[in-house]
């Protein structure tokens, strides 16, 4: 009797130091990991989606005339409308003072950066009329910038869209999935 | 226990280790050695190559305007049409290459010790070299020497202004062909300037050796051609004539392997069939042609014509196959297919053009072309037009006062050859048997003599001789490594620079090479660095020198062209070989600085052929009896006059030394001043290099005869030298001699060049051409043994 009974409560505290150990990896995996691998990078500056609303995403993040994507818009862009400051904001005065003024271009810390080995061009994208906001976050309303979570061992953002990803779209639009199309 | 197993099965339900894995392959690929462009904007800057004299136009893709980041071709020119070669493709490996000199530097050591050198400032540099000139040039400027391999540049002219107005005549030109077939054309034709071939338009090719697919002097042009042979509902038929089946011979539709440096005697027998069965054009002979029947010399002497010399007997199918080891009725095939074919051309040639050929062989080529009719005006042959660029004319020539007394030191000797040429081995020779008088300082321009000189040890005591030698190279090559001063180039993608016409091209062509960025070390454009030097020493040498800038006189060049008014500017494709000679070119610029802006963009001049005259001889018609060569002498045989087989005979007995050994060139390899970069160095097949192992090639017959197989290390010994490499047991050689490439073995650069294989310029003998006094090379004898 003396066994059994031992055994079941062994058994209980067997099956919670097992829920426990499950409970906290999950913990562990789901929560701590990936707060303790993704470091916050603040961007130099904040900028604000929201208040450019009148123009749409072409008109800073612009195809260059031979086709090719220019991404972030250089400095030469800003100073078309901030030559000189247009609010009183940090940002409006950091942009100025620190950039405009001294023509240096803003060092952005890029979300979406693919590898080297990833060839890829918006311009085929954008002619099969695929929205922005089917890869990248939605902007629209976008007041503040979010920081940058960057993976600490491989140094890409978290929002870096991977393979799996690109090949699932693919997949669905009919699109080649052949290696040669995004590694050359 | 339980806590582990549920620590661990919770564990794999979490991203955790498979995010771990899969981030630790990411980082993997992103080690900070690992080379990574740059990111930007690219952007396409048109230039044209001057890596090789082939002219072709090109694109730089530039990343942020300060990066390059590839080469490619130029659509909108009409040579290359936008292909390029490996050595195009591979020249940002020279601009970015760490065997770059990044500054001048001094000797302060033995010269060849690379730890010796000393950088120095431009200032002291350019301070100390003026001082040196300014000592020769009161003891006597003709101590002044320079070699340069720049010949289809303004450079070339520049540095014979520089020299002509200093006062010295000693400027000499790396080997090429084109010295010798310059010389064939001046005899015959009375044009000083090489002979140019209409290929696009031949109906059938016969190929004396001309490594058209083998880089040739403008190997993109000659790709074109074949593109264009092969693409038409008649494809061109190719044959190629040589010992060796190279790329060129296996792409041909009929090779004839031959006894090495026998071309000219099949040319000379294929010319008896057609004469003897009155199979030629007779009209073109008859009207056009001085020497094809006898003749009578200016003294009243009966002399032999061409007509009878190739007719006799010792030009007959059975005799030339006994020389070229050919058979005769393949002879009389090939002789029957030329003379019939209407549209038939001769073209020759010594490997990639770098080294000058036997005179008489070259005219032998000229002369079955002229059977042939091809140096008609409308003719598939002509001779390279002149580019009227404004000429640079010394404001007072110092030169002429001091010639007489001081000639140009190859010709300083007793006894000269009838039509003196690029003398380059007859300079070194001169210095280092003793001349007549000393050079005291040797300027060594965009060459490397010290290792692609066949023969090299030639130059190296020379070298030794010269008390100041002074290297403009842009890289720690060979040359420079001996050098007692370095003051480097621009790389040539960094500087301004020409192109004046295209080797073997029938049209006139001229382009601005212009810099696709900035100079990226402390370097200076050696044209720049003349003008300083000119600018310090003052006087006449001053006011022949008056630009500033490179740039400066390119324009003053281009004005030339734009007073001559001839011409126009191509800036998009055309088909350049549909212009004949005659066709009217309307100029499509307003004025000389509208010109220059449009080349400086990228784009380029041309002008039709000019076809070939022979006004300019004596007869007023081509001579195959070249009267020039025995000007001066009682020549007894009739034969010096004309074009014969006339093989130059190596040194050494045939019973001590059994073998033949000749260089070969491949496209992969590049054998002039440029060494090979490791792109190129990865396109080598492991036949010809593998390792730091060079391999020589050998017939299967000549392997047994040896007890030698394949990948064997053996010993090949020359005449001239020695050195170790491995067999390459293979059908493309011809039985009795020895193959190998050209361009490796370099001593200087850096690990991934210097000691790749061996030099083949150490092993091959040069001999001096009886006519022009140049350096000729087609074999030399050897031994070879298993060790």
């Amino acid at each position: 009797m003396k066994e059994e009974k031992t055994s079941a409560s062994g058994k209980v505290v067997g099956t919670l130091l097992f829920v426990l150990g499950f409970a906290g990896a999950m913990v562990l995996g789901w929560v701590v990991f990936p707060n303790l691998l993704y470091s916050q990078k603040v961007q130099p500056l904040n900028f604000s989606h929201a208040a450019h609303r009148d123009n749409d995403c072409d008109s800073c993040h612009k195809f260059r005339p031979d086709g090719t994507y220019a991404g972030i818009p250089k400095i030469s862009n800003c100073k078309e409308c901030h030559e000189s400051a247009q609010g009183s904001s940090e940002a409006e005065r950091i942009l100025v003072e620190e950039y405009v003024a001294k023509d240096r271009e803003i060092p952005w810390l890029v979300y979406a950066r693919q590898p080297d080995n990833v060839f890829f061009s918006h311009a085929p994208h954008k002619g099969k009329q695929i929205e922005c906001v089917r890869c990248h976050r939605d902007v629209a309303k976008e007041e503040k910038l979010p920081p940058l979570r960057e993976d600490r061992i491989t140094g890409y953002s978290m929002t870096t869209m991977e393979m799996t990803e690109c090949e699932k779209c693919h997949a669905e639009r009919g699109a080649s999935n052949n290696c040669e199309v995004c590694h050359k | 226990m339980q806590f582990a197993a549920g620590a661990v099965g919770g564990t794999l339900l979490t991203p955790l280790p498979w995010k771990l894995a899969d981030d630790s392959a990411v980082w993997s690929q992103n080690w900070s050695w690992r080379p990574s462009p740059e990111r930007g904007e690219i952007t396409k800057v048109p230039s044209v190559c001057t890596l090789c004299a082939g002219g072709c136009g090109i694109q730089a893709r530039i990343v942020n305007g300060h990066r390059a980041i590839l080469i490619e071709g130029n659509p909108a020119n009409p040579v290359n049409e936008g292909s390029v070669c490996a050595l195009a493709t591979s020249a940002l490996q020279f601009l970015y290459a760490p065997y770059r000199v990044a500054q001048p530097l001094k000797q302060t050591k033995k010269r060849g010790d690379k730890t010796g050198f000393q950088a120095i400032s431009w200032e002291q540099a350019q301070t100390e070299l003026s001082k040196k000139l300014e000592e020769i040039r009161v003891e006597g400027p003709q101590s002044l020497a320079c070699i340069t391999s720049s010949r289809r540049s303004s450079m070339d002219d520049l540095w014979a202004q520089f020299l002509t107005a200093f006062g010295s005549p000693n400027l000499f030109k790396m080997p090429s062909q084109c010295d010798s077939s310059r010389t064939a054309a001046q005899l015959t034709t009375g044009n000083a300037s090489p002979f140019a071939f209409d290929l696009e338009n031949a109906g059938y090719v016969l190929s004396f050796g001309a490594s058209l697919l083998d880089g040739c002097a403008a190997s993109s042009r000659a790709s074109g051609a074949l593109r264009r042979w092969k693409k038409d509902r008649y494809p061109v038929k190719i044959v190629q004539v040589e010992s060796r089946c190279s790329i060129t011979a296996s792409k041909a539709d009929t090779f004839l392997p031959i006894n090495p440096g026998t071309e000219a005697a099949l040319a000379m027998g294929i010319a008896h069939l057609m004469v003897n069965g009155a199979n030629y054009d007779a009209y073109f002979v008859k009207n056009n042609v001085f020497g094809f029947e006898d003749w009578t010399d200016a003294n009243g002497k009966k002399r032999q014509g061409f007509k009878n010399l190739v007719a006799s007997s010792a030009y007959s199918p059975e005799q030339v196959a006994k020389i070229t080891g050919l058979e005769a009725a393949k002879i009389r095939e090939v002789a029957k297919e030329f003379a019939s074919q209407p549209k038939a051309l001769a073209v020759w040639g010594t490997g990639r053009a770098d080294i000058s050929n036997n005179t008489y062989h070259e005219l032998v080529f000229v002369a079955l072309n002229a059977l042939k009719g091809n140096l008609k005006p409308s003719g598939l042959i002509a001779v390279a037009p002149k580019v009227p660029l404004s000429d640079l004319l010394p404001q007072k020539d110092i030169l002429s006062e001091n010639a007489s007394q001081h000639p140009r030191l190859d010709l300083a000797k007793a006894q000269s050859c009838p039509c003196p040429q690029n003398g380059l081995y007859g300079f070194l020779d001169a210095i280092a048997s003793g001349p007549k008088y000393p050079i005291k300082l040797l300027m060594v321009h965009e060459a490397n003599p010290a290792h692609c000189l066949p023969e090299n040890k030639l130059f190296m005591t020379a070298a030794e001789k010269v008390a100041t030698l002074v290297s403009f190279s842009s890289y720690m090559d060979d040359t420079a490594l001996l050098s007692d001063y370095i003051l480097p180039n621009h790389m040539a993608l960094e500087r301004f620079d020409d192109v004046i016409g295209v080797p073997g091209a029938p049209y006139g062509y001229y382009a601005v090479s212009s810099p696709i960025l900035k100079p990226l070390l402390d370097t200076k454009h050696t044209g720049e660095v003349l003008m300083k030097l000119a600018s310090t020493l003052g006087g006449t040498v001053a006011s022949s020198i008056p630009w500033k800038s490179y740039e400066d006189f390119l324009k003053f060049r281009v004005e030339g062209i734009a007073k001559a008014k001839t011409g126009a500017i191509i800036d998009k494709p055309i088909d350049i070989s549909s212009i004949k000679a005659g066709d009217p070119v309307t100029p499509n610029y307003s004025d000389g600085a509208d010109l220059f802006k449009k080349l400086k963009a990228g784009t380029c001049w041309h002008d039709a052929p000019t076809g070939v005259t022979f006004d300019k001889t004596s007869s007023g018609k081509l001579e195959l009896a070249c009267q020039s060569i025995g000007k001066g002498t009682q020549a007894t045989d009739d034969v010096i006059y004309l074009p014969h087989f006339s093989p130059l005979k190596p040194s050494g007995s045939e019973s001590e030394w059994p073998l033949l050994l000749v260089g070969y060139s491949i496209p992969q390899v590049s054998c002039g001043y440029l060494a090979n970069p490791p792109f190129m160095n990865k396109l080598v097949p492991d036949s010809v290099l593998m390792g730091n192992e060079l391999f020589v090639d050998l017939n299967p017959q000549t392997a047994a005869s040896l007890g030698i197989t394949q990948g064997d290390l053996v010993m090949v010994k020359t005449t001239q030298g020695e050195a170790s490499a491995k067999a390459n047991v293979t059908p493309a050689a011809r039985p009795g001699v020895l193959y190998i490439p050209r361009g490796m073995g370099h001593k200087a650069y850096d690990e991934y060049i210097e000691n790749k294989g061996v030099n083949a310029c150490n092993l091959m003998e040069v001999q001096l051409d009886p006519v022009s006094g140049m350096g000729t090379v087609w074999a030399t004898r050897a031994q070879l043994r298993r060790v």
